[in-house]
């Protein structure tokens, strides 16, 4: 353990001159916004408390709007890890000679989110693609009868978004430590009577379980911080808490900048919060695991 | 792209350039002498105009026509710097509490709420109005007295007018209400065919202004300045009305198009049947571009549409004031604003008062083809009512959000 750590700190040194500067950077910029949201370093003349921007935050409209952040982070997450791991499964089991084939599903990794945004625009507004589709096909006999996929209050769009850019981020983590993974233990298991579903928690699962778990807390943090598509696709009320800021910030009057800079240090704060409890989470299910 | 980067840093060298050395017109007290002895200083020098970039078709305008006529007319090199007003005010004020006494800037565009921050830091330069000709002459100065309810004293010169209007396409059939009173009735006809950008957007905030003169009782009574007893005794009756209408908006009145440019392309596929702008050829521009059917129109409510003035004012410190007195004179000349009338050049509306031209230009700028989508110069001069002042318009966003949106 001592000379592990020994070994970081010898690391950590080697490293210090691109270190240093990050870190001065990072840290600075930091803790000016934490400052700035408990109404110092100000460049106006701020009348308000020093809690007093947290103290808006508990507006029933910005705790909606942290709910609607999680829930749209969650439910991406969930679902482009879930799906991404069984897809990068069956394309690891398809034969050889399709393998060049399924590199379609790496398109979307080349896409910056803001096209992805826009994907999701042409085709799930009520006047878009999938709506004339459905209107040509007699399913909806008007185009504004088509049900409110985008812009509904629920955050449909985004989670639409968002699992198509991150299914594939999935499938290409777990795809590679499957190539690693020793195909025998898969006939073994079958030839003692395993089916398909217990090869697959039993064997498959467990081998991806870290990279999934990276993926989700990557995918997660991503979705619940990030801009550019809830500045497309995001609701006006609640809207996410990353537009919320914006607006705080560069939309309204000057005094609303410490509200922002509460936000910004709340969702940092959170993030780390989240980072910490699931690692944790993920040991101790591993640990119960081995235990079996 | 790389043009444009070209320019802007051509434009920083020639400021450096201007900065260090050539005769020195600065220090002059034009507001003593006559508007020739500026235009005879003017001469040979470089004119720095600040203003928003955003539009190619302005720019172009600036470029070629405005800058080529006062090289032409006045030996004035005009170097146009693309900045949002939010910006450059920053940098004028930033230049103004560092004491700075040569400012890097020349003339801006400016109007609204940056005019009044300006004008509060004693940032500008003036009154300067009076000393220019064109404005003694042609400029109806009841109507250019007030910039957003804020007392223009002549500290900045008309540049052109905006108006605000809304538009439809007859041929879907819908028809148009013709009142707020009737637009309550048409949205909740037609559920999911009305929005408005949502506030503070620029357009979105100017039409809950509409609909707050509307539903109590018209703008006279908020021409007075800011009375906050006043605004909360009618303001309830605005959000009583857009609560009425919001089930029955687009998406339920859950969403509102972030920006006019997003209602645009909801109008423009359909989605909503009626769509607003806060510039009157807009729904012409559109045609033209080939986004908007030929049929669309645009239409003005029974209750008025708010028009306003956009101004060019000069900073306090400009090192140029007498090649900008000569431009922004330029400017409201009937030539200038013709050129800025025709829709092929950039088609916004005089800042001049037509009417006190001679009647051969007169007529010529009644010719001018605004296209069949615009409405008439008398129509929309009948229904203009003014801005009122700029707090009432943070009051209204800051009362929507919290009354309507949540």
């Amino acid at each position: 353990m001592s000379c592990a750590s020994a070994g970081a700190g010898r690391t950590l040194f080697k490293l210090s001159p691109l270190l240093l500067p990050l870190i001065v950077l990072f840290a600075g910029g930091l803790a000016l916004a934490a400052a700035q949201s408990f109404g110092f370093f100000l460049p106006f003349p701020y009348e308000g408390g020093t809690l007093d921007a947290y103290r808006k935050l508990l507006e029933p409209h910005y705790l909606a709007s942290a709910g609607l952040s999680f829930f749209v982070a969650l439910t991406s997450a969930v679902i482009s890890v879930a799906v991404g791991a069984v897809v990068a499964y069956l394309i690891w089991r398809l034969p050889d000679r399709f393998e060049r084939a399924v590199v379609i599903y790496k398109v979307p990794l080349i896409l910056p989110h803001i096209a992805v945004a826009f994907i999701v625009l042409v085709f799930w507004s009520k006047s878009g693609v999938i709506s004339s589709i459905g209107y040509h096909l007699g399913l909806v006999e008007t185009v504004s009868e088509f049900p409110s996929v985008l812009f509904s209050g629920n955050g449909f769009g985004m989670i639409l978004a968002y699992i198509y850019k991150e299914i594939p981020f999935t499938i290409l983590l777990t795809y590679a430590v499957l190539k690693r993974m020793n195909p025998q233990q898969i006939q073994t298991a079958r030839m003692l009577g395993a089916g398909e579903g217990r090869v697959f928690t039993r064997i498959v699962l467990p081998h991806m379980a870290r990279t999934l778990h990276t993926a989700f807390i990557i995918l997660f943090l991503y979705s619940f911080g990030a801009f550019d598509i809830p500045f497309l696709l995001g609701e006006s009320s609640p809207g996410m808490l990353s537009i919320e800021a914006y607006n705080l910030y560069f939309r309204r009057e000057l005094a609303d900048r410490p509200a922002a800079m509460a936000i910004l240090t709340c969702m940092f704060l959170f993030s780390l919060g989240f980072i910490w409890l699931y690692t944790r989470v993920a040991a101790s299910m591993k640990s119960r695991e081995r235990k079996l | 792209m790389a043009r444009r980067l070209l320019t802007a840093v051509f434009a920083v060298l020639l400021i450096c350039m201007a900065g260090c050395g050539g005769p020195d017109i600065a220090d002059e007290d034009w507001l003593e002498k006559d508007f020739s002895a500026a235009r005879a200083a003017a001469e040979g020098s470089t004119v720095r105009f600040y203003m928003w970039g955003g539009s190619a078709q302005i720019n172009e305008w600036v470029d070629t026509y405005l800058a080529g006529e006062v090289r032409e007319k006045y030996g004035i090199t005009l170097v146009r710097v693309p900045m949002d007003a939010s910006v450059f005010v920053n940098k004028l004020l930033t230049e103004k509490a560092a004491g700075r006494e040569k400012g890097t800037i020349d003339l801006l565009w400016i109007n609204g709420e940056n005019f009044k921050a300006c004008r509060e830091a004693e940032a500008l330069f003036g009154p300067y109005a009076e000393k220019l000709p064109n404005y003694n002459q042609y400029v109806d100065k009841e109507l250019a007295a007030y910039d957003f309810g804020f007392p223009v004293d002549g500290y900045e010169t008309p540049y052109g007018k905006a108006q605000f209007v809304f538009e439809f396409d007859p041929e879907r059939d819908n028809g148009r209400p013709g009142s707020f009173a009737e637009l309550e009735q048409w949205v909740k006809e037609h559920p999911g065919k009305f929005t408005y950008p949502q506030p503070p957007d620029f357009t979105g905030s100017a039409f809950i202004r509409q609909a707050f003169y509307a539903v109590t009782g018209g703008v006279d009574q908020y021409l007075k300045g800011w009375d906050q007893d006043l605004f909360e005794r009618n303001a309830p009756k605005l959000w009583e009305y857009l609560n009425r209408l919001e089930p029955y908006l687009w998406q339920g009145g859950q969403s509102y198009p972030k920006d006019v440019a997003a209602l645009d392309t909801l109008f423009a596929r359909g989605e909503v049947d009626i769509n607003m702008s806060y510039h009157p050829m807009h729904a012409q521009n559109k045609i033209m571009e080939g986004l908007y059917p030929e049929s669309v129109r645009t239409f003005v409510m029974k209750e008025g549409a708010i028009f306003n003035l956009h101004f060019n004012a000069i900073p306090f410190n400009a090192s140029n004031k007498a090649g900008a007195m000569v431009v922004a004179n330029f400017l409201m000349s009937p030539e200038a604003q013709f050129s800025k009338l025709r829709p092929e050049n950039w088609g916004d509306f005089p800042g001049i008062d037509v009417s006190r031209l001679s009647q051969e230009q007169r007529e010529a700028f009644e010719k001018v083809d605004l296209g069949e989508a615009t409405l008439g110069a008398e129509v929309l001069s009948n229904a203009a009512v003014p801005e009122v002042a700029a707090e009432y318009v943070e009051a209204l966003e800051k009362g929507w959000e919290e009354n309507v949106l949540r």
